[in-house]
């Protein structure tokens, strides 16, 4: 009864009903297309510079990070990796890359410079992170190769073409020296100059010989099937790994760019709380008047036996049926919208664009459908519409029966 | 039932230099199945007297007794429960919901009593054909006239089987013709029901019709006369 009572009552005033029911969905569609291209921008963010180097986790040595030192080693066995290559982790772990990433110092002819070396094998890296597309001379090693893959900087410093010797000094495992002459098989163009100028990629056997480190890796790169998993899986594997294993999750490992997205969400969530404060307003104005205009009305209903909470629930449902009718058509609108972006992403143009082709990366923002994201919209909403229901509410709880039945304000 | 009052007083703005003393210690007692007409001056007190029998209003001092229980003590709640249960109310304006039909309308008061729907319904139907609407139930009160609209107060008054209705100048707004229907109603309900009935009016011919009729001035009683 109360809420049939309640549904009648909303269409008394149907422009007033319907202008702030729409003022919700407005502020609804607005901050939910804005997050779902917030988190799908991230997500995609993520992934690519996840490929492109770091892995969205690594099993690391728990001295590795600070020392980044080659002493500071994981196994580098199947026997090792099990816990991430069996079940329940399994199907949530789509790559697992063994690395050895240490340095050098390279030298050729006349000039020398520092150097990253990085270990992998070939073609796992490749079908995770597309390097091999980066050749612009030569060939992609091969798991037995003895010859390296040089960033185009280095090259150009060091004046080495394809299959000129460079020669690569530093320290090994347990203080042992590492060196080694290899022969340069391709040259790739890194889009990051920082990497480009000094990176030196070799099959991880080699890479092994180099710094004597046996069996061993100095980190295992993973991937899981979705970011949203990332969480979940590091404490599956803190708990699989035990002391002996540090794991650390994309935030930890490009402490920069988790800042920069933290950031630019905060503003985002920021600018979303400003609107639906000022949406709030309407919201509040029109419940107040509900309440306020009715006094006649309400002071009728309890002088004929309507319990006080009763009537708070009327007024309360009322104004959660506006609620509802706002995310409702909020949702109807913006649905469709976000989905069709999500599998028609934004094609994005101009600087943004040539910078994200040159890393190799589709210049494009996919919008996040994420039940997640609307669910937070709709408690957004109903949390707005909690905070605007108190003081009406209070009112209608207050209302003195007397001078109530006295007004005039009925109807 | 009835109703006993003694030593009733209210006095609004007490704590100003002007008190208002609406009431002054009343003695009253109205008895079960009475047809009580109150008439007085505009400002004698008629609402006051009215609001406090029908636990609207709580009195300065004194005691109202319905059946012996001294409803100036009950708290809001309980007192909303008295009302619910016990008075059945009739307003100058009406004041029937305007987003429900004539029936929803009667409906309402009985689901409140948490009677099943079934009951209500019939219960309803019974008293608005009894009213003379029959043919009316499915409006709303903006598709009915003011003595209809009226006579849908009156049964939603006596709905909850009341033990009595409180009606303050109920025939104010309407004209001679559904003034005389409405108390022909209200008459026949008084007889058939026993319903106690009491209303406050300024109208002569409301007057003529009831069969105990106290005058007020001033907040005293002047005049207390059967007929
Ligand atoms: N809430 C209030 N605050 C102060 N004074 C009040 C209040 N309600 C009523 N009064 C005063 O109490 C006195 C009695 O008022 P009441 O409404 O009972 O008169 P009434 O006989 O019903 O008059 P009318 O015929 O005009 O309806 C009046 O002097 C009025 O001004
Ligand atoms: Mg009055």
């Amino acid at each position: 009864m109360l809420f049939k009572l309640a549904w009648r009552n909303l269409w008394r005033q149907k422009r007033r009903t319907l202008l702030t029911a729409l003022a919700l969905s407005l502020a609804l569609f607005l901050s939910l297309f804005m997050r779902s291209m917030q988190e799908g921008s991230y997500e995609n963010n993520i992934d690519n510079s996840a490929r492109f180097s770091t892995g969205l986790l690594q099993l690391q040595n728990p001295e590795f990070s600070e020392s980044q030192s080659i002493e500071d080693l994981l196994p580098g066995t199947t026997d090792f990796i099990t816990p991430v290559t069996a079940p329940p982790l399994s199907p949530h772990i789509t790559h697992h890359l063994p690395r050895i990433e240490s340095f050098a110092l390279a030298s050729a002819s006349e000039r020398a410079k520092g150097v990253m070396v990085f270990g992998v094998e070939p073609e796992r890296e490749n079908s995770y992170s597309g390097i091999a597309d980066k050749l612009i001379a030569g060939e992609f090693i091969d798991a037995d190769d003895k010859q390296v893959l040089v960033g185009e900087g280095l090259a150009r410093f060091l004046s080495i073409k394809l299959g000129d010797e460079l020669v690569l000094y530093g320290q090994g495992y347990r203080g042992q020296t590492a060196a080694g002459l290899y022969k340069v098989k391709g040259i790739i163009h890194f889009p990051l100059a920082a990497m480009d100028n000094q990176l030196v990629y070799m099959p991880i056997k080699l890479a092994q010989t180099l710094y004597s480190t046996g069996e061993q890796v100095t980190s295992w790169v993973l991937h899981t099937d979705s970011l949203d998993m990332v969480a979940e899986v590091k404490s599956e594997l803190v708990q699989a790994f035990g002391s002996k294993v540090n794991v650390r999750d994309w935030q930890q490992l490009s402490p920069e760019m988790a800042q920069q997205i933290a950031m630019d969400k905060a503003g985002g969530v920021f600018m979303m709380y400003l609107l639906y404060g000022v949406v709030g307003f309407g919201l509040f104005a029109t419940i107040l008047m509900m309440t306020l205009e009715r006094q006649r009305e309400f002071g009728v209903m309890l002088a004929t036996g309507l319990l006080r909470r009763k009537l708070l629930g009327l007024i309360a449902i009322e104004s959660g049926f506006i609620a509802l009718i706002g995310v409702l058509i909020g949702l109807i609108i913006t649905l469709p919208v976000v989905t069709y972006f999500h599998y028609h992403p934004i094609q994005l143009t101009g600087e943004t664009a040539q910078l994200m082709l040159e890393m190799g990366w589709e210049p494009i923002i996919p919008m996040m459908l994420s039940f997640s994201l609307v669910f937070d919209q709709v408690k957004i909403v109903l949390g707005l519409m909690f905070i605007c229901l108190l003081y009406p509410l209070w009112r209608a709880y207050r209302i003195d029966l007397v001078s109530a039945l006295k007004g005039d304000s009925y109807g | 039932m009835s109703i006993e009052i003694s030593q009733l007083s209210k006095t609004y703005n007490q704590e100003s230099d002007f008190p208002v003393h609406a009431v002054k210690s009343l003695d009253l007692t109205i008895e079960q199945g009475e047809f009580v007409a109150v008439m007085g001056p505009s400002g004698s007190g008629k609402t006051t007297l009215l609001n406090m029998i029908g636990g609207i209003d709580t009195p300065t001092s004194g005691s109202v007794l319905i059946d012996s229980e001294n409803i100036c003590e009950l708290d809001d709640k309980a007192l909303i429960a008295f009302r619910r249960d016990h008075v059945g109310f009739i307003f100058q304006d009406y004041s029937l919901l305007p987003v429900l039909t004539a029936l929803e309308n009667v409906e309402f008061v009985m689901q409140l009593q948490g009677l099943s729907e079934k009951v209500c319904r019939a219960r309803a139907s019974e008293l608005l054909t009894m009213v003379g609407l029959g043919e009316q139930m499915h409006k709303v009160p903006s598709k009915l006239s003011g003595g209809q609209q009226q006579r849908v107060a009156v049964a939603r008054a006596l709905a909850p089987r009341p033990r009595f209705v409180m009606a303050d100048e109920p025939t104010a707004n309407l004209d001679a013709k559904s003034t005389s229907e409405l108390l022909d109603i209200m008459q026949s309900l008084n007889e058939k029901e026993g319903t106690t009935f009491i209303f406050s009016t300024h109208d002569q011919r409301v007057i003529k019709r009831a069969k105990r009729v106290i005058v007020f001035e001033d907040g005293k009683l002047t005049e207390d006369k059967q007929q």
